[in-house]
């Protein structure tokens, strides 16, 4: 169960229409992190030497709410960043959900389909604005 | 729905899985300045089957202003860190629990971690190397181990991210929605930027110097999605007491803080504090990548505010050194008071505009204001500690107010402010608490 919590939250649809994204989930495979509750005190296999990988850090993302258009949020708006980015703003009116989308394509070079963007600014705007919170 | 308020805790160890816990407030109505007191003691590792218990935490405040003390995320584990409460995991975003604002070093792992972009480096210290390079005589190419061997500083210094607090501002504005913990105290060592300049020589010709983070994201080049750089003016004071950092409270920087280094700006907003940082560039023309031409601006008013009709035409600066604030940790709003029982009020107040001077307090909706004792002086750029007793007088309700002065003369204020950056918060704070009256005659 644990499991599969963890690696639910990591899978990361990467959009079929964005040739030109890199890919962007995150290595699907859980590790264990050094905590306080579970601190390592014996490593594994222990690296010597000059190398300091990245960390490979929880992955965490509460769920987009049901609804039209999820999918395409879900696809287009995870690439460079989880989708919290999204969940955790609070009530935004649509013109505000709109200027977002439009900043993530202009200033971000979110690859992002001219016939995309309106489902996306409905979902955002039905599921994230003020009618839902 | 954002009434409720769970505490997360991701246990990783083991795969040990997730819990979420209900927070131990007795209602789902939080008081009216509530708090957020971090587990007392590690949490114990969670069975196996262990259940979701009450769902998710809550998503999200607004419209009205975030009523907690923190952002409302889960608490997460990372590397290196004690459970801290989780903004976003890619890029990673934590916060630091309000309990740790009573003390003048914030601990390196419950310290607030903010990246933009969601890959940090491989690090090779066997290839890495720190370059200096742009308008100067001698360009640098140095080794971890060169780095190491130049002289080395040490400042204790505020790292505080520009919008600290955004879940304050009336109306809410977009980013992140970060509580009153998203800055910390630490002791940086390192290495002068100035030193390492005017060992590269820096041409009469330069403006600024740019520091490149090896961070990336996976927008595509060219783009602020793609890469993390700042700069900043070779004139004027930023420089003087800037250390590329290679500890942090005397150990290596651990990589969710920047590893191998990363720049320490005393008094200067975390924007500029740049981590993993792999090129210097010495720079002839000022800066107009996105982080520095786009983001991370202020309106070019008197404290950086502005109102949402004029938020698009008003002229913009890039933001800088911090106002005075203060935090109080202690009580909170779970803190059982007792009419005639001394409470002491503890916090930290600091600014990136000169060294604290002066902390108040005020319990009686500011008709009175009473002087704070003040902790060490670590410098300042650092936390400063204060502490106060008071003893509540009666039962009832009472709001303590918290002030701060600086050196240059500037005091927390309840004056408005907004941008729509949901930069620079300064805002006085307030704690509503509850005393109870002891029974029976005195
Ligand atoms: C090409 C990369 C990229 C894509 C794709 C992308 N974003 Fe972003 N987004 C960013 C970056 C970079 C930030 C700023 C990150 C930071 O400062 O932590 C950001 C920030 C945000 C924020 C926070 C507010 C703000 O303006 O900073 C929201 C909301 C957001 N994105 C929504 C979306 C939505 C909705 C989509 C899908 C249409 C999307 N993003 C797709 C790069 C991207």
């Amino acid at each position: 169960m644990i499991l599969a919590l963890l690696i639910a939250c990591a899978q990361t649809p990467t959009p079929a229409a964005s040739p030109a994204a890199p890919a962007a989930a995150p290595a699907a495979t859980p590790v264990a992190i050094a905590d306080p509750v579970g601190v390592p005190q014996v490593l594994a296999a222990p690296v010597a030497g000059t190398a300091f990988p990245a960390p490979a850090t929880p992955l965490h993302t509460p769920p987009l709410a049901e609804g039209d258009g999820k999918d395409k949020v879900a696809a287009y708006c995870s690439v460079c960043h989880a989708t919290t980015y999204i969940t955790m703003q609070p009530p935004l009116p649509p013109e505000k959900w709109k200027a977002e989308v439009e900043k993530m394509v202009n200033a971000y070079g979110a690859q992002v389909p001219e016939a995309e963007r309106a489902p996306i600014i409905a979902y955002l705007s039905a599921h994230y604005g003020p009618d839902r919170r | 729905m954002e009434r409720r308020r769970f505490v997360g805790i991701l246990g990783l160890g083991g795969l040990a899985g997730a819990v979420l816990m209900r927070r131990s407030a007795a209602s789902d109505t939080p008081p009216a300045t509530p708090s957020d007191t971090p587990p007392a003691a590690p949490p114990a590792a969670p069975p196996e089957s262990a259940t979701v218990l009450g769902g998710e935490p809550p998503a999200f405040t607004g419209p009205g202003p975030n009523l907690w003390w923190s952002s409302v995320g889960p608490y997460v584990a990372h590397p290196q860190k004690l459970p801290l409460i989780q903004l976003t995991d890619r890029p990673v975003q934590l916060e630091t629990p309000r309990a740790y604002f009573a003390q003048a070093i914030t601990p390196t792992a419950a310290f607030f971690v903010r990246w933009h972009l969601p890959n940090l480096p491989d690090v090779d210290l066997a290839s890495y190397r720190l370059r200096v390079q742009g308008a100067v005589e001698h360009p640098l190419t140095l080794s971890m181990a060169e780095v190491l061997a130049l002289p080395a500083m040490e400042v204790t210094a505020v790292n505080q991210c520009s919008g600290n607090s955004r879940s304050r501002f009336q109306p809410r504005v977009a980013g992140g929605q970060w509580g009153n913990g998203a800055c910390g105290c630490a002791t940086w060592r390192g290495v002068s930027l100035r030193a390492l300049l005017e060992r590269a020589g820096v041409r009469p010709t330069a403006v600024q110097v740019q520091l490149h983070g090896m961070d990336t994201g996976n927008g595509p080049e060219g783009k602020g999605s793609h890469a993390y750089a700042k700069s900043l003016d070779l004139a004027g004071d930023a420089l003087d007491h800037a250390v590329l950092a290679y500890a942090m409270n005397g150990e290596p920087l651990p990589a969710l803080h920047g590893f191998p280094l990363r720049l320490v700006v005393p008094g200067y907003f975390s924007t500029y504090w740049v981590k993993a940082v792999g090129a210097i560039d010495v720079l002839e023309q000022p800066d107009d990548g996105f982080w520095m031409k786009t983001a991370y601006r202020l309106p070019d008013t008197p404290n950086g505010g502005t109102t949402p009709a004029e938020a698009a035409t008003v002229a913009t600066k890039p933001i800088g050194t911090m106002p005075v604030r203060s935090l109080l940790a202690n009580p909170d709003g779970q803190t059982k008071l007792l009419a005639g029982c001394p409470v002491t009020l503890r916090g930290v107040a600091f600014s990136g505009r000169g060294a604290i001077t002066r902390v108040q307090w005020s319990v009686d909706e500011g008709a009175t204001w009473n002087t704070a004792a003040l902790g060490a002086d670590l410098g300042p750029f650092a936390f400063r500690t204060f502490e106060a007793s008071w003893t509540p007088p009666h039962g009832g309700t009472f709001v303590i107010a918290i002030r701060a002065h600086d050196a240059s003369g500037a005091e927390q204020t309840d004056d408005p402010l907004w941008n729509g950056g949901g930069y620079g918060w300064n805002r006085i704070e307030r704690q509503t608490v509850v005393v109870a009256d002891a029974g029976g005659a005195a």
